[in-house]
């Protein structure tokens, strides 16, 4: 027992940590989770900011999901930190990342 | 204490029918608050008279200009204005107003020119994001230069150094969205000092998306107490907006007044307004 407990802490402790520091890059489609994006005339420039990133193709903005679909081209990687730093640039709050293989 | 020419003494008070006005808007706008908040508001765009705590968009990166054209019991204005914001950081934004003014008493002759000068600047104090919410508050600074021309009558400024420090706080939502401003005025040159307060909530006439294609229509209630035994001024300021696409944004309202401290003869029959926005950056 006791050491099926801490083979679950290891566990937990090591998911906790990918969590953390998954920057792997991001391709295909991906879908972000934006909060505080509760106004159409407001999302300019979320939708300037991610377009300055290499690779994006094309940028769909979801005012009653809350989300952002980014569309990256085909053969082109991008960093989760460069997109979650433009997010914030543009004045709102990243949330979680759904890559297309996640769905 | 836009225009000392129209006054800012009062003499006492009208009767007993802008009381009723008083009484029977009142209702109204209650009325009509009450129908808001009971349907399934979505978000809409910032204000016509009062001021956003959203930086975002044509409030952060664009120009505003609005015509005023004033009517009041012994004169006839109109006072175009120009707005220019600048987003130094997402937190910080200084810009400048520009107002053009064109008097016209009744009986005299009649001025036009600049009138004074605004600098002002935002800084978000809070930021609250949800899924489709946001609650932001920021503190505003506008200083005024007494750069209309008040050496002859009627005057286009106030020649006045003026200092307004105010707090400007807005919770909008997919299902609805509310802003509020309290603001103190420094007047100075012996100008009585102001308190002045805003209260805005807003719905869409059309299905939200982006790019917007957005009809929203507003109701505020816009209002400043002169200190020094002058009195309150309080206008019901219903409006409409039409955000087209994700540049242009044009709007319209009409001030009417519940209160007016103005003296008797001077008081404001109405303020109609006529802007767009314009996003540049």
């Amino acid at each position: 027992m006791k050491k099926l407990l801490i083979l679950l802490f290891i566990g937990l402790g090591t998911m906790t940590m990918n969590a953390q520091t998954d920057t792997s890059p991001l391709e295909g489609k991906i879908t972000i989770e934006v909060d505080g994006l509760a106004c159409p005339f407001c999302a300019y420039g979320l939708e300037k900011n991610l377009k300055e990133i290499d690779g994006v193709e094309s940028i769909g903005i979801n005012i009653d999901e809350g989300s952002v679909l980014l569309v990256i081209a085909k053969g082109k990687q991008i960093s989760e930190n460069t997109v979650l730093e433009k997010i914030k640039e543009a004045g709102f709050t990243p949330g979680t990342i759904k890559k297309e293989s996640d769905e | 204490m836009d225009n000392d020419f129209f006054g800012s003494h009062n003499d006492g008070y009208k009767l007993s029918s802008r009381l009723l006005t008083y009484q029977v808007t009142s209702k109204i706008f209650l009325t009509i608050l009450t129908v808001l908040l009971g349907l399934e508001m979505k978000a809409q765009g910032p204000p016509i008279f009062t001021d956003t705590p959203i930086m975002l968009g044509v409030q952060g990166r664009g120009v505003r200009t609005f015509g005023n054209i004033i009517s009041k019991e012994n004169a006839k204005a109109y006072k175009q204005v120009l707005v220019v914001p600048y987003n130094i950081t997402r937190k910080w934004q200084v810009g400048t107003i520009v107002p053009y003014l064109s008097i016209s008493p009744e009986g005299t002759s009649s001025s036009s020119g600049f009138g004074d000068l605004k600098v002002f600047t935002k800084y978000q104090l809070y930021q609250k994001d949800g899924k489709g919410t946001t609650l932001r508050g920021l503190v505003k600074l506008t200083e005024t230069f007494p750069t209309g021309n008040s050496s002859k009558m009627p005057t286009l400024g106030s020649d006045a150094y003026q200092t307004t420090l105010s707090l400007v706080n807005g919770y909008v939502t997919t299902k609805y969205g509310i802003y509020g401003e309290v603001g103190y005025n420094i007047a100075g040159n012996n100008l009585p000092d102001n308190l002045i307060y805003n209260i805005a909530i807003g719905y869409p006439l059309l299905p939200q998306k982006y790019p917007p294609n957005q009809l929203n229509v507003f109701l505020e209630l816009n209002g400043n107490y002169v200190f020094d035994d002058v009195g309150n001024n309080l206008f019901l300021s219903p409006g409409i907006q039409y955000i087209a696409g994700r540049k242009l944004l044009f709007e319209s309202g009409i001030q009417i007044p519940l209160t007016d401290a103005s003296p008797t003869n001077q008081q404001t029959n109405y303020i109609v307004r006529i802007g767009t926005r314009i996003l540049i950056f």
